[in-house]
């Protein structure tokens, strides 16, 4: 219940103002900023005071100094460049192997009740245990590490699919029968649509997963250009101003992500609820 | 119907009206808006009786119960409880919502001692309540058992129980069998009409059945939609309260039914 | 890692609940397509048959040498590589190591995020100054935190505890926030007309009706807590079924990596059963929801 109630009587002009302020103060939201704010400032002062040693802790002006210097050589570009390419190359494959199986658990309900354990077993295997095993299949390299993007994509995107294509409701289900509609259209025009946000959903995990299997495939695997191979030199070489920009970088692209993918699914409920 | 615990007379009536609703009127924003739901509604009711509200939905008949009760005090007019103004929600006024509400996590028995949490007695006497009044709405054979294991009347009954539960001298009911089917409703009808005139409470019940409107009220309150206000009060005669089919109940449900707007000739006619 | 996004989104979530409705859709309707199935048994047997079915490829693939050992081992290998492990004690202090982190890690966590999500589900000034923070910190996996807490905190037992504690806490304060918040109003409502005081209100409403949300966190935390630590363990460990993994790798037995992902697989089902268990436990309300009328 958003709505405010208020007497009776005509509303007095000065509470019609009081509430376009409030409304206007509620939808620019400071007070979570002031968290940030304060962690600024502790950082700050944390620097300016040595509460720790400068080795442990950059200042904030040299981060950004790094930063500035970074772009302009080039180098961090080109970090960011190859980071992004394999954390899109895995997530392409995993996305679209998800898909298919999961469509096709959804599909047939034998092959559902066959594979599917399996699929929901395997799930509970933690994620970076897999990168021995397919170190050792792929090897250290590209293929390894893209390898390991796509198992990480992949599972969010099965289950999405397939729990959103087996889940149709009886009602729907007993509709299309008594309008006749073949496998085929049953797909087109109830399970998929039904299934959609759902995919979405599994697309938004396939997403987070992927990154964090691109930062861990950087971690773990052969050092390769790319933001990974920087946090690595960044902490044997103690460059700490180097560790906090690749830290904050990755933090920052791992936001961007989520907050795309919230939007995208916000668009599609509200396109979806039209 | 012979429990041992006494009800007020209803005919000790004071000059006071139990319940004084005077030039009420209320407004929510929506929008930057303000919509009236409620226009001078002015209305008493006299101990022990019960006032049935009939009205379409969106009349505001749920918003009128909700200021009696206090859970909105943000309103233009004055309501009274025996000459005090209402402040708030009190012990002595208690509602049966139209969903049954009851906790889910709570046992039948837990549900309706939870209206005793505050009552001031003692354990043993609120065991008692609740045994008396789950045996009195004829559940005392599911105290143990949870909400989910209740079909739609038991549950709504169990609320009734909860209701009732710390004796309170005001009632009100808020559409509190319209998530029922026909036959039970038409079953509960008659519980509740026995139920509320046993614990001598004031009642004032809020419904779009107009049928449920005559059986159970001594007075019938028609209100017009957008915004509710009052369009006739109706005295209901014994009769028809006592005989669904007599013919006073038939005239007085008709009129009540063209006050709302209801055409009655068409379906005759043909 | 925090996976806490997948929290809101309960496509994930294999709970028994989701099961159970979709085999009452099933056996209402078998001709399409469910995930489900009409008799237990008959989908235990089912679902066993896939991968008892890749084991046999698998065993025979091996017994033809189709399949180099430094590709696959063979089960026979397997077998016996698993026996010796755990005749000698081995697998058992691993899998002892890594059991006592996850533990401290998820008791860490789980007591700050139910701590912290109970301060921000029941007080909006909390939850406005802090719970976005609270995300944007969820949202920048422990993973990247893990080279800058190394400085401080260096490689041993503490880093440990406090990156599974982290990654544990993100869901549960995140669950326990929003089961508190979503309490359904009208219930809140109920408890102004029944006169509750605060702490009637807590317990016999808002607590309950929490419940569900702050189990989903839980569940949810001590997952990410078995991936926080096989992530630490190969990040520094010289001990745990992590660090027997990357031991495995570095000396090329394949068969000791493959051991410890299924001992890992197995000892996060059996703890995420545990927890089910407890959860079904703490809502007695239902267990029992047949009619009885």
């Amino acid at each position: 219940m958003s709505i405010e109630a208020t007497a009776a009587t005509a509303l007095p002009a000065e509470t019609r103002a009081g509430n376009a302020l409030r409304s206007v103060a509620r939808r620019i939201e400071w007070r979570p900023w002031t968290a940030f704010a304060a962690l600024l400032a502790l950082w700050f002062a944390a620097h300016h005071f040595g509460w720790v040693p400068a080795k442990y802790l950059p200042s904030p002006v040299a981060v950004v100094q790094r930063l500035i210097r970074e772009v302009t050589a080039g180098t961090l570009l080109h970090d960011l460049h190859e980071t992004l390419r394999r954390n899109l190359s895995g997530l392409v494959i995993g996305v679209a192997a998800g898909l298919a199986l999961g469509a096709l658990l959804g599909a047939s309900s034998l092959v559902g009740r066959i594979v599917g354990p399996t699929v929901l077993a395997q799930r509970q295997t933690a994620l970076f245990a897999w990168v021995p095993l397919l170190a050792m299949w792929f090897g250290g390299g590209d293929t390894g590490k893209i390898t390991f993007i796509a198992v990480a994509a992949f599972q969010p995107v099965v289950i999405g699919t397939w729990r959103g294509i087996s889940l149709v409701p009886t009602t729907y289900r007993e509709l299309s029968d008594v309008l006749l509609l073949s496998r085929w259209n049953y797909m087109r025009l109830v399970a998929l649509p039904h299934a959609l946000p759902m995919i979405f959903t599994g697309l938004h995990g396939a997403l987070i997963y992927a990154w964090l299997a691109t930062v861990g495939s950087e971690l773990f695997l052969n050092i390769s250009p790319g933001l990974g191979g920087r946090l690595n030199e960044g902490s044997q070489l103690f460059e700490i101003d180097l560790l906090f920009l690749v830290i904050l970088l990755f933090g920052l692209i791992g936001l961007g992500f989520n907050t795309l993918a919230e939007r995208a699914e916000g668009l599609l409920i509200r396109w979806n609820n039209r | 119907m012979n429990a041992p615990f006494s009800a007020p007379v209803p005919s000790i009536a004071t000059a006071l009206p139990a319940l004084d609703i005077r030039h009420v009127s209320k407004a929510f924003v929506v929008d930057g808006k303000a919509v009236e739901v409620l226009a001078d509604i002015s209305l008493s009711v006299e101990a022990g009786s019960f006032v049935s509200i009939v009205g379409a939905s969106g009349c505001g008949k749920s918003t009128l119960l909700r200021l009696i009760l206090g859970l909105d005090l943000d309103y233009a007019g004055d309501i009274h409880l025996d000459g005090q103004p209402v402040e708030g929600p009190g012990p002595e006024r208690s509602i049966v919502f139209q969903e049954h509400r009851l906790l889910p996590w709570l046992t039948v028995e837990g549900n309706v001692g939870a209206a005793l949490l505050h009552s001031g007695l003692d354990a043993a006497a609120r065991r008692r309540s609740v045994a008396e009044h789950l045996e009195l709405v004829g559940l005392e054979a599911f105290a143990k058992a949870y909400p989910a294991q209740l079909s739609g009347g038991m549950a709504q009954r169990v609320a009734i129980a909860r209701a009732l539960a710390n004796r309170p001298r005001f009632l009100l009911l808020d559409e509190p069998l319209g998530a029922l089917d026909a036959l039970t409703r038409l079953r509960l009808q008659g519980e509740l009409k026995r139920i509320v005139a046993h614990e001598g409470a004031t009642a004032v019940l809020v419904t779009h059945d107009v049928d449920e409107a005559v059986f159970l009220g001594h007075r019938i309150v028609v209100l017009h939609p957008r915004p509710g206000r009052i369009a006739a009060v109706l005295e209901v005669p014994e009769e028809a309260r006592a005989d669904r089919s007599s013919p006073t109940f038939v005239a007085l449900r008709d009129r009540v039914l063209e006050l709302l707007g209801v055409s009655l000739g068409e379906g005759r006619a043909r | 890692m925090s996976l806490a996004e997948t929290l809101d989104k309960p496509a994930f979530d294999t709970s028994p609940r989701d099961g159970a409705a979709a085999d009452t859709a099933a056996r209402r309707h078998t001709r399409r397509p469910g995930p489900s199935r009409p008799t237990a048994l008959g989908s235990v047997l089912l679902g066993l048959s896939f991968p008892f079915a890749l084991l046999v490829v698998w065993w025979w693939a091996a017994r033809l040498g189709l399949v180099p050992e430094q590709i696959l081992p063979a089960p026979a290998t397997i077998y016996e590589t698993v026996s010796s492990l755990i005749t000698d004690g081995t697998l058992a202090t691993h899998l002892e190591v890594s059991t006592h982190r996850v533990l401290v890690g998820f008791g860490l966590g789980a007591v700050f995020g139910l701590v912290f999500g109970a301060a921000a589900g029941l007080s909006p000034t909390v939850r406005a100054f802090l719970y976005p923070p609270v995300q944007a910190v969820a949202r920048v996996n422990v993973l990247a935190w893990m080279p800058l807490l190394t400085l401080f905190m260096g490689i041993d037992e503490p880093l440990k505890y406090v990156v599974i504690g982290w990654s544990a806490a993100i869901p549960i304060i995140l669950g326990t926030a929003r089961g508190i918040e979503n309490v359904s109003p009208a219930f809140r409502e109920l408890g102004r007309v029944l006169h509750f005081n605060t702490r009637d209100t807590l317990r016999l409403v808002v607590l309950p009706g929490a419940v569900p949300s702050i189990f989903a966190g839980l569940r949810e935390g001590l997952a990410n807590a078995w991936q926080t630590l096989v992530l630490a363990e190969l990040f520094a460990s010289f001990e745990g079924l992590g660090y027997l993994m990357t031991w495995g790798r570095q000396l090329f037995q394949l068969d000791l990596v493959i051991i410890a992902m299924i001992v890992v697989a197995l000892a996060g089902l059996a703890m995420d059963l545990a927890l089910r268990w407890v959860e079904r436990r703490a809502q007695p309300w239902k267990r029992e929801t047949r009619d009885v009328h």
